[in-house]
């Protein structure tokens, strides 16, 4: 089975394609029952219905190709509850030769544009669905299911130079041109106080000031910016609810001038700072701000709070650091043992400051352009829970920087922004199993369906999230596990389904419901073989990352290694050809001969091994592992390596050390980093600038053909990995050496023979010889 | 009180009286210092039988008629010299003795030695060669060039800082409006070009502030709602320098009418505003003008309506609401003392605003109340623009501070003015200008004065506006006498009923006001019966009064205290602000002004009109003033009262209405209401006359801007309240007299 293919149907990466039908046996498996869910995955062929869905009224599952259709009767049954239900009128001219799309078997998943949001009433009372009294008075173009913005709230920090900051105004700038017309735009910027723009005053510049060092309310916020219909005590009204509208958020076509003008006059922070001292940078006030006005502007509205911060948060909430550089902002010795004072309360600002954000489905993004840390770490839960962008740089004249940001506001083939809002993802299951959670950047929607298992993984608890912004690439790992008891035998080969249900707000303005009905097969525990034959390692190895990931956030990192060791040992055992006691003999099938070393390299990763990285970089890698599809997850875990050469195309070559010839270029891609590297001879060569002469066409084309290869990478992420060239032996090598195989080191016995790597890293050999001789001991 | 005095019988002013200069030519100008005797007693026991106060009322920085300026004295290098041990500035009265190389201070009798940069022989009387070319050797006033020794820090720039009120009511009244204007209409003038700094806030129930950086284009306006922590949005560029910043100033200054016009908000947080003001100000000191239209009602200094339990009327808590209760004014106007910030009230309220409360800024930083009861633009636009404009661009006195010293056995033990005591005899006065004076009362500490002569000096340790250390120093002598008739011929009647009206004042504020009269009352009449007492033989008088030429004014201005705005009458019968207002403005009166306001004068106009309109000559001669007394208007006549602040046109019921129509216009010759007429120049001989007149009066008296009110006989309340109530010789509005 290609399980690529079938995700280009589904958009589904599920790690076991064929499902054992107990409870007990299912346990067994040890990989967990988990689905790679990227809900918005470019599908060939997808059909937009231009109607609303047909709902089952037992479980508010949406009408199939897997449901039963009596044409005679006009009815439909429900796979999941086995619910009888009737066609509506405007069906009455449904016949097994005039069936609608959402019938066609190769209509698993379609897309319906739906007229009336808030009524649509798809789950229960307390539908993730009803949840948008955003919608209703949504101003714009009054077609059904079109809504009004999106918004855009620029949160910049002013504490940087003159030149950094003129940078950073320049990109801002020219994403104004990228955004919409008719999508809401306001200015938020911050030094030591927090300045908020009324870019909807027509007399002169003029922002409402807030202190940095306090924390306010969202009431305060809107109080102080009258946001709220206020009665003064002599009884006036001193200004109607009309919220931020208008005042601070303006469609961009009405504010273009006042906002680039107030973009253009900002200017560095104005206050001195002492020697000795960092700048008073209170990008917590700032955030708690913002996040105060889109409460009382916007809510429930697609919108993005952007924030482009420059160094570290010095005063007020979300502190991470003083002022005084005798001071340094934590590292992760100085968390694991508690020695960052600070940490625990910015982390509990931020985490209220998430929820608030998803209460209201506004995501918050963050553009850290600083040699030093800023307190990314704190602020990932808000980031990752709202679905929003990290981007971490040097400075803000980066490419990285300005391109991701460009990329951001990518369009469609119709032009429509590529960003979606405001989502949400429920999942319907067949009987026999049910969802445990999901790991991805979503937060829980509560809501407490039949399909709830007792056991979390995840976030848990619930069988829909709410994704307040998402992209066609945004994945959600979704765990399952199978709950039917042994003594209810299921007919192997017999099919279980789970319904995804995602409803979002097309770039389009349109609000969509995506459905996506999946069914695989049931298989008896005691076949292997075909439980094996639906393995996918690399959804398996994902899957894994997640949830290895997702326990960092509460386990120490040696408890995870070993966990992550044992499950590897157990898989071994159970799907290894071996004979009991001897290593030699032990054998993977081709299903599972990939998924050690994914395990092997995961543990080598920067997402477990934290201590070459600041807190705020792993925060970065985790995230952005926490919402990556298959493919790039696996890149993040297992870099790619790629030879180039005279020999003829370039080829995959093992990651290892011993990949490194004074003859060949390599193109690395750790997903992050993407390192060209020129071997010692190619690199003596090219210094002597023989791509220059043309009786050297052909060194020329090689040096060109790697570097084309990285572009089209670089072309195809957000945010913009670091594009590295270096030279064998140059300094700027030690990116691509740290993430290479030590198959020779220092310790081993070829020392002094060619390149070697210090480390005490075992190598990958070492460690299948481990996991061969554990795996055929038997338990 | 006995009826002892009989009103119809007094002497009365007629006309603006100036004190004569001293005899002695080496004394300074009495427009800058007198005392309330011209003869100070030897002992404590004459004193005691003078009854009346002793004395003197300072006017540090008079104006001076053109040619009789004070002459400004620069030693260049050396320092200023002064007696060793007193610290007194050397003067006309020193002597020079040992060939000119020491001199002998006058005031403690010191020998000092004459520096030798300062030198000089002296002739054959003992007299130094240079006297006459040296105007600190031969003239009372003088001021000199501080050199560094006298700066505790660089000599400040003028600042001015304006904190507006924006509220609904400032809108609609037009204050807003003509307060922009006016200020930009005296940039120019603004002393102190090119180091002239300048800042705005502007308030409702929020605080506005504005970025006036000189590289901007527009102000950048920043709002901070923060109320209960108010702060500063940015550092600098709040109070910029007016010639670097001055488009982006005229630029406020024009939109701040538009950005506001349609404002609805109707709260004052003042008290956050005045917190926020003060943190751009402390930096530097200087003058903060506030202008208000309603009460204070968010944030810290919040005041509430007061004197609404009619209960206490008459009570000993009844002076309570002549001070404020908010702590909050007491400390932030001790703040802005000690910062060098001098606060002007500028009041436009038609109802309640605790001036009580508001005129305590003032009040302890040598700064003023202005008083726009229910202002309209339309009717006190010309008054709020004269007097705004002249407070911006007078002759203003910076970061100051002023002593007077006086010989030994006697000093000073009260002072009585706006200004905060730094110490025993120091007198704090961030900002002090020509229209402010000063009373304080003089204590014999010996019981016996052995000298002949006693010395005062004033002097006022200032930055002008130029940026120079100055200090201006009068000096005054007076002979001692034993003798208590002498002192009452001596006595000035302008310096007594100065201080005795700031006594009674401020008695008014711990006391009930029929106290406050009482003691003023009973020092007359005790004053009189000495001197009765002394010279009834003499005069073989009983039962009339009798008094030195000197003091003939001085029953009708006593009785002109107690029925001044400040003082008449029960609580309830002059408003709360109107009788602070009053108070504060008695309180800084240079002397020949208060006598103008407690006794006004009272012109028949009509006749004089008509009878002078064809005449294009100046029109000097006024008709002789008429009493104070309701008697004396004649229904068929118009009258013309003065009282120093502005004027009332009273028209009697017989008078054509022509009259006012040739003056007024018809529109309001029609109209019963008078209190929208304005005088506008009409095309009449008759009209032109009558602001002819005006404009005469108004130029003797520059101060303030005295703008015409019309007010028709039997036209309630209003004329009650305008002019019937002021005069003061009309026993039946006096039911406590
Ligand atoms: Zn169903
Ligand atoms: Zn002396």
């Amino acid at each position: 089975m290609d399980f690529n293919e079938v995700e280009q149907t589904e958009g589904l990466r599920l790690a076991w394609n064929a499902w054992p039908s107990s409870r007990l046996e299912a346990t067994r498996l040890v990989v967990p029952f988990g689905v790679m869910c990227t809900p918005l995955h470019p599908l060939e062929g997808l059909h937009l219905l231009p109607y609303d869905p047909l709902l089952c009224k037992g479980c508010r599952a949406v009408l199939n190709p897997y449901c039963r259709v009596d044409y005679q009767a006009k009815i439909w049954v429900c796979q999941f509850c086995y619910q009888r239900n009737h066609f509506p009128a405007s069906y009455h001219e449904i016949s097994d030769r005039n069936m609608p799309a959402e019938l066609f078997s190769q209509c698993s998943t379609v897309e319906y544009a739906i007229s009336q949001p808030p009524n649509i009433g798809i789950t229960s009372p307390t539908s993730v669905y009803g949840q948008h009294p955003g919608l209703v008075g949504a101003q714009g173009q009054g077609a059904p299911g079109q809504v009004g913005g999106p918004g855009f709230l620029f949160v910049v920090d002013t504490c940087m130079s003159a030149e950094d900051l003129q940078s950073l105004k320049s990109a801002i700038s020219q994403i104004l041109g990228l955004i919409p017309e008719t999508a809401l735009v306001g200015l938020v910027s911050f030094g030591s106080m927090v300045h908020v723009h009324e870019l909807g005053y027509p007399d002169c510049p003029k922002a409402f000031v807030f202190r940095g060092d306090k924390e306010v309310s969202s009431q305060q916020v809107q109080e102080q910016l009258g946001l709220l219909g206020k009665t003064s005590q002599k009884g006036a009204s001193l200004a109607s609810a009309r919220g931020g509208r208008g005042r601070f958020l303006l469609p961009l076509s009405e504010c273009e001038f006042i906002l680039t003008t107030a973009l253009d006059e900002l200017q560095p922070s104005s206050y001195p700072v002492p020697s000795g001292h960092r700048p008073r940078r209170a990008t917590g006030a700032a955030l708690a701000v913002a996040v105060g006005l889109m409460e009382g502007t916007m809510p429930n509205e697609g919108a993005r709070i952007m924030t482009f911060v420059s160094g570290p948060a010095t005063v007020g909430p979300g502190q991470i650091v003083e002022t005084d550089l005798a001071k340094s902002i934590r590292t992760h010795q100085d968390l694991v043992n508690d020695r960052a004072p600070l940490y625990k309360k910015a982390c509990k600002f931020y985490n209220q400051l998430a929820q608030r954000l998803v209460a209201t489905c506004h995501a918050l993004d963050l553009f850290a352009c600083s040699l030093d840390q800023v307190g990314t770490a704190e602020a990932k839960v808000a980031v990752e829970s709202t679905g929003g962008l990290m981007v971490l740089a040097e400075t803000f004249d980066s490419d990285q920087f300005k391109k991701s940001l460009q990329k951001m506001f990518a369009r469609d083939e119709e032009g429509n922004l590529r960003m979606c809002f405001n989502g949400s993802l429920e999942v319907i299951t067949t009987r026999e199993i049910k969802v445990c959670g999901a790991i991805g950047p979503c937060s829980s929607l509560n809501k407490k369906s039949v399909s709830v298992s007792e056991a979390e993984v995840g976030i848990g608890g619930t069988s829909a999230w709410k994704l307040c912004s998402l992209t066609n690439k945004t994945a959600v790992a979704v765990y399952f596990e199978v709950v039917n008891q042994h003594s209810n035998p299921i007919p192997s080969g017999t099919f279980f389904f789970i319904q995804f249900i995602t409803q979002y707000q097309h770039g389009s303005g349109q609000v969509r419901l995506r459905v996506t009905t999946t069914a695989r097969r049931w298989v008896d525990g005691a076949q292997i073989q075909e439980l094996a034959a639906g393995f996918d390692q690399e959804a398996a190895a994902a899957l894994m990352a997640r949830l290895a990931v997702f326990k960092t956030e509460n386990e120490e990192v040696f408890d995870i290694l070993r966990w992550l060791d044992r499950m590897l040992i157990r898989v071994a055992a159970k799907f290894g050809d071996y004979q009991k006691e001897d290593p030699s003999s032990f054998r993977l099938s081709s299903n599972f001969s990939l998924y050690p070393q994914f395990m092997f390299h995961l543990r080598r990763s920067q997402f477990l091994q934290v201590f070459n990285n600041t807190p705020d970089e792993t925060a970065f890698f985790r995230l952005m592992l926490n919402q990556e599809g298959v493919v790039g997850s696996l890149i993040m875990i297992q870099p790619t390596l790629f030879a180039y050469s005279f020999d003829g195309p370039p080829v995959p070559v093992l990651l290892d050390i011993s990949s490194i010839t004074p003859d060949r270029i390599l193109l690395f891609d750790s997903y992050f980093y993407i390192v060209v590297h020129y071997g010692s001879t190619i690199a003596q060569w090219r210094k002597l600038g023989y791509q220059n002469d043309p009786s050297h066409e052909n060194f020329k084309k090689l040096l060109e053909a790697p570097i084309g290869d990285a572009e089209s990478l670089l072309e195809e992420r957000i945010p913009l990995p670091k594009l590295i060239e270096c030279d064998q032996h140059g300094s700027q090598a030690r990116f691509l050496l740290a993430k290479l195989n030590p198959s020779v080191t220092h310790n081993s016995n070829q020392y002094g023979q060619g390149e070697v790597i210090f480390t005490d890293d075992v190598s990958l050999q070492v460690f299948v010889e481990h996991l061969q001789r554990l795996a055929v001991q038997g338990t | 009180m006995e009826a002892a005095v009989d009103a119809s019988v007094l002497p009365r002013p007629t006309d603006d009286v100036e004190p004569t200069p001293s005899a002695w030519a080496a004394n300074c100008h009495p427009r800058y210092l007198r005392l309330t005797s011209n003869s100070m007693p030897n002992a404590q026991s004459l004193v005691a039988r003078w009854h009346l106060p002793l004395g003197a009322v300072v006017h540090p920085l008079a104006e001076a008629p053109p040619g009789e300026e004070v002459p400004v004295v620069n030693f260049g290098a050396t320092s200023i010299v002064r007696c060793r041990r007193c610290r007194t500035y050397i003067n006309a009265y020193v002597t020079f003795t040992d060939g000119g190389r020491r001199w002998r201070c006058n005031v403690c009798v010191l020998l000092n030695e004459v520096p030798v940069e300062y030198f000089c022989p002296l002739d054959v009387n003992g007299k130094r060669k240079d006297a006459d070319e040296r105007p600190e050797l031969s003239q009372g006033s003088v001021e000199f060039v501080a050199p560094t020794e006298y700066m505790v820090r660089p000599p400040m720039p003028p600042v001015y800082f304006f904190l507006i009120d924006v509220s609904a009511s400032a809108i609609r009244t037009g204050m807003l409006q003509t307060a922009c204007e006016t200020i930009k209409a005296s940039l120019d003038k603004l002393p102190g070009y090119p180091r002239t700094q300048i800042g705005f806030i502007t308030f409702d129930s929020a605080l506005h502030f504005y970025n006036l950086k000189s590289t901007l284009t527009q102000p950048q306006m920043m709002v901070v709602a923060e109320l209960d922590d108010p702060f500063l949005p940015m550092p600098d560029d709040l109070l910029v320098n007016l010639s670097e910043s001055r488009a982006v100033v005229e630029a406020l200054l024009d939109s701040l009418p538009a950005m506001f016009q349609n404002n609805l908000n109707v709260e004052s947080a003042l008290g956050p505003a005045l917190k926020a003001a003060f943190m751009v100000m402390s930096q530097l000191g200087g003058k903060l003008l506030v202008f208000q239209s309603t009460l204070p009602s968010l944030g810290v200094g919040r005041l509430k309506l007061r004197g609404d339990d009619p209960r206490i009327y008459g009570t000993d808590k009844e002076c309570n609401l002549r001070v404020t209760e908010e702590q909050f004014y007491k400390q932030m106007a001790a703040d802005f003392s000690k910062y060098q910030i001098a606060v002007n009230v500028y009041a436009f309220a038609e109802k309640y605003t605790d001036l009580a409360s508001l005129g305590t800024l003032p009040k302890y930083t040598g700064g003023q109340v202005l008083h726009y009861p229910g202002f309209q633009v339309q009717t006190h636009g010309e008054k709020f623009t004269y007097e705004l404009g002249r407070d911006l661009t007078r002759e203003t006195a910076w970061e100051a501070v002023m002593r007077i010293r006086c010989g030994k056995g006697i000093r000073f033990s009260t002072y009585h003015g706006h200004f905060m005591l730094r110490s025993s005899d120091l007198l704090a006065l961030p900002a002090v200008d020509c229209d402010k004076a000063f009373a304080m009362q003089l204590t014999l500490e010996d019981t016996l004065l052995t000298s002949q002569t006693v010395y005062f000096q004033v002097a006022v340790l200032y930055t002008s506006s130029s940026g120079e250390r100055r200090i201006r120093v009068h000096t005054m002598a007076a002979p001692v006498t034993a003798e208590i008739g002498e002192m009452y011929r001596s006595a000035d009647v302008g310096a007594i009923t100065s201080l005795m009206s700031r006594l009674a004042i401020e008695k008014s504020f711990t006391s009930k006001l029929e106290d406050s009269r009482q003691a003023g009352q009973s020092r007359l009449v005790r004053a009189l019966r000495e001197y009765k007492n002394l010279f009834a033989v003499q005069y073989r008088t009983t039962g009339r009064l009798i008094y030195p030429e000197s003091l003939k004014l001085l029953p009708l201005y006593v009785l002109a205290i107690n029925k001044s705005l400040a003082l008449r009458g029960g609580f309830n019968e002059v408003s709360a602000d109107g009788r602070s207002a009053a108070a504060f403005e008695m309180m800084t009166m240079p002397a020949s002004r208060l006598l103008k306001y407690i006794y006004p004068s009272l012109y028949r106009i009509d006749d004089y009109l008509y009878q002078t309109a064809k005449a294009k000559a100046d029109p000097v001669d006024l008709p002789a003033p008429l009493p104070l007394s309701a008697e004396r208007l004649d229904p068929r006549g118009a009258y013309l009262y003065n009282d120093g602040l502005r004027f009332v046109l009273w028209v009697g019921k017989v008078v054509s209405p022509d009259f006012v129509g040739l003056l007024f216009g018809s529109e309001v010759a029609q109209s019963p209401d008078s209190s929208k007429a304005v005088v506008v120049e009409q095309d009449n001989d008759l009209s032109k006359r009558f602001i002819a007149v005006l404009n005469k009066l108004r130029e003797k008296n520059t101060a303030v801007y005295q703008e015409c009110l019309l007010v028709r006989q039997g036209e309630q309340p209003r004329e009650s309240i305008l002019l019937l109530q002021n005069l003061v010789e009309d026993r039946t509005i006096q039911p406590y007299g």
